[in-house]
């Protein structure tokens, strides 16, 4: 192997699917706007419309990517993903709105709530990765289970309803520069991705894929897994309350739903629908299945006498969708396609094979 | 399973026993108007001592202990043999739940069975079947094809809770129901140094003790129960020796899915039909069954019958001392937390 200088294109070659995605990241705005003969940069309007729902299934992305290091490239489940999410949003509404802190509450409430995320990954960790995995998935159903109740039963913390925020700074309110905001949710999106890619390259993720295939052999050669899983769940735990974190400043409130089951089981189907394992796979469930969501929620569909309502049914229907491809389709989007073209790569190979074989038979 | 009397579980016996001894303390001093300030000595304190109270808390502990059992015999014995814990249990409790409730309530049920004991009979009854076959449908439909890949078994039986969450809500909507309607078994109550307790709930706590005496027996004497303790110890050495392995692992998923539906069609007459109790219970009875040690039926029952107290005590003292009934709903979490982090291998557990 030789070390190229300068501009490399072959690596420009390899990957164009992730540059066309960066540069469409970037114009997305742009392009809505031109299309929908809209302004990007004002507070309404069917361009800013776009941007809304873009910037949430740039959060559904982060969610589940970080999902997907537990569940597709280190194989532990966790059943309570929601409590990261959830949590992380509350403490930092919780430290944004007090008075006291005036504009520095947002930050500290943003660091406070990160470094409590990673806290109670390593303490669940700790507890239970020592364990058989079901224990961790129950462990942590529980502990979300339990900060749920805590939290939509309490006076101080809103009970069911929540609370709002308290008033963002103007360039930084979602509503007020929504363009601005859709940027800091994109480059965090490219942020994340570009630090799982690296991450699941460099030697700490082989050695977590190791532990996904066989945690025992793992050991054998003598990783400390316990370690290695610890850092994954810590991660994960990060980046799903960074996730918390954006969805409340995109929403301005934080409710008890945000630790329910939804922001479970979301990520979980999303990683498995898009292909658990892959890197791209959980950002194309994650915004495929929302954006699907988001257009199925009002149809209905006259069945004779009765209307079918689809979004009073949507989660039956993703439920069995998912089911089915848990069963019929384990690899998910991505992962099948990728193995599509390997195999289509193999098929190449061999025929180039035979054809050089024959050639050599002829002279 | 060489009974529980053996040398070797005779500690666990002794931490159960001290337990047990805890809790009745623990209860007596919440239930006992407790006033530590006062100068008068242990012996005024034990005279002010509720008996009623006292008493009831521990009834009470001991339906929730029978409730748990329903869900957790069934998790624990499919977990021995199948190494699949099925998530969907504490939903099948839930549906159990609502078929009961729905027999009972429904206007043309009503007109055509007008006896409210034989109506629940009914309710019960058809709850077993469709619990029962829900459980066969997902053991062959949906786990078999995934024995290769326990990962996944784990992510599917989570999904079909979600799946029957959602059927719920679309079909009850989210709002609980509670019981209205008064029927022979549920009428009758008695005293107990001065308070009430209904007949129903003592009928559903022996319900509890035959069953546990009923599954028991079926373990130990008959054919089936033979191959099912075999399959616990090495199911693949049981296969080998020319016993069909899958459909004992169908029937056993049956059976423990029917048991759930029972527990909440049972339960729908006290404690109502709502989701919540899906993840209430599921998780109650995941504590019963680590607790218990995994696999272990006997475990699961004592330790089925130790959670319910435990529970109804803490219950008691939330009510009691903070006056926060949060206290009840956060009671299958914190039990199982601390299971987990003392005693993850459980009390009869193997390891």
């Amino acid at each position: 192997m030789h070390i190229q200088k300068g501009f490399q294109w072959r690596a420009v070659g390899k990957n164009w699917l992730l540059i066309a995605a960066f540069i469409l990241l970037i114009v997305f705005p742009f392009l809505v706007g031109v299309l929908t003969n809209t302004d990007p940069t004002a507070r309404r309007g069917l361009s800013v419309y776009w941007q809304g729902i873009m910037i949430e299934l740039l959060i559904y992305g982060i969610l589940t990517m970080s999902y997907n290091i537990l569940f597709g490239f280190t194989g532990v489940i966790s059943f309570g993903h929601a409590l990261f999410f959830g949590l992380a949003g509350y403490l930092m509404g919780a430290f944004q709105r007090a008075p006291e802190l005036a504009d520095g509450g947002l930050l500290i409430g943003i660091l406070v709530a990160l470094v409590v995320c990673a806290g109670i990954g390593l303490l669940i960790g700790v507890a239970t990765l020592r364990l058989k995995g079901v224990y961790f998935a129950i462990f942590t159903l529980a502990i979300a289970e339990m900060v749920y109740i805590f939290l939509s039963r309490y006076e101080y913390t809103g009970s069911e309803d929540g609370f709002t925020l308290a008033a963002l700074p103007e360039w930084f309110d979602p509503t007020r520069s929504r363009l601005t905001f859709y940027y800091i949710a994109a480059a965090i999106f490219v942020f994340t991705f570009i630090l799982i890619r690296r991450l699941m390259e460099s030697p700490t993720g082989a050695v977590l894929l190791a532990i996904r295939e066989n945690e025992n052999r793992a050991r054998t050669i003598g990783f400390n897994t316990l370690t290695y899983k610890l850092m994954a769940i810590v991660l994960a735990g990060i980046l799903a309350g960074v996730a918390g974190i954006l969805f409340t400043l995109l929403n301005k409130k934080v409710g008890p739903e945000m630790l329910g089951t939804a922001y479970t089981v979301n990520p979980l189907l999303m990683t498995i629908i898009g292909g658990a394992g892959t890197l791209l796979g959980p950002a194309v469930g994650a915004m495929g299945l929302r954006l699907l969501e988001l257009q199925l929620r009002n149809v209905q569909i006259p069945l004779g006498d009765v209307v079918l309502d689809i979004g009073r049914i949507l989660p039956i229907i993703l439920g069995a969708i998912f089911i089915l491809v848990v069963i019929v389709f384990p690899y998910g989007i991505v992962g099948t396609f990728t193995r599509w073209r390997l195999n289509q790569r193999a098929r190449h190979a061999e025929r180039l094979a035979k054809q050089a074989e024959a050639l050599k038979s002829v002279s | 399973m060489t009974g529980i009397f053996s040398r070797d579980k005779r500690s666990s016996l002794i931490a159960i026993g001290v337990i047990l001894i805890g809790l009745l303390l623990f209860s007596l001093l919440t239930t006992g108007n407790l006033n530590l300030i006062g100068t008068e000595g242990f012996g005024a304190y034990a005279s002010t001592i509720n008996a009623g109270d006292f008493s009831i808390t521990l009834l009470s502990g001991l339906l929730r202990g029978m409730l748990l059992f329903l869900v957790a015999s069934g998790l624990s014995i499919v977990f021995g043999l199948m190494d699949v814990l099925n998530f969907a249990q504490g939903g099948y409790f839930m549906i159990g739940a609502y078929i009961a409730y729905e027999v009972h309530h429904t206007p043309a049920i009503i007109a055509a069975v007008p006896d409210g004991n034989l109506r629940f009979l009914l309710g019960v009854l058809l709850a077993i079947a469709v619990g029962g076959a829900l459980g066969a449908v997902l053991e062959r439909g949906l786990l078999r094809p995934l024995y290769a890949r326990p990962l996944f078994q784990l992510v599917i039986t989570f999904g079909v809770s979600i799946l029957l969450l959602e059927a719920v809500k679309l079909i009850w909507g989210v709002s609980p129901r509670s019981w209205s309607t008064v029927f022979g078994l549920n009428e009758g109550s008695f005293q107990l140094f001065g308070q009430q307790f209904s007949v129903y709930r003592l009928f559903v706590i022996a319900v509890g003790f035959a069953l546990i005496i009923a599954v028991a027996l079926l373990l130990q004497r008959t054919r089936i129960g033979i191959v099912i303790r075999a399959g616990v110890q090495d199911s693949q050495m049981v296969e080998a020796l020319g016993i069909n392995v899958r459909a004992v692992f169908t029937a056993v998923f049956t059976l423990g899915c029917a048991l759930a539906t029972l527990g909440g069609a049972v339960a729908a007459p006290f404690l109502g039909a709502s989701l919540g109790l899906s993840t209430e219970f599921l998780l109650g009875a995941v504590a019963a069954v680590v607790l218990g040690g995994l696999g272990s039926y006997e475990g699961t029952a004592i330790a089925s019958l130790l959670v319910g107290i435990t529970q109804a005590v803490i219950a008691k003292f939330g009510v009691q001392y903070l006056n926060q009934p949060v206290w009840e709903s956060l009671s299958p979490m914190i039990l199982l937390a601390l299971v987990l982090l003392l005693r993850p291998s459980g009390l009869f557990g193997k390891e």
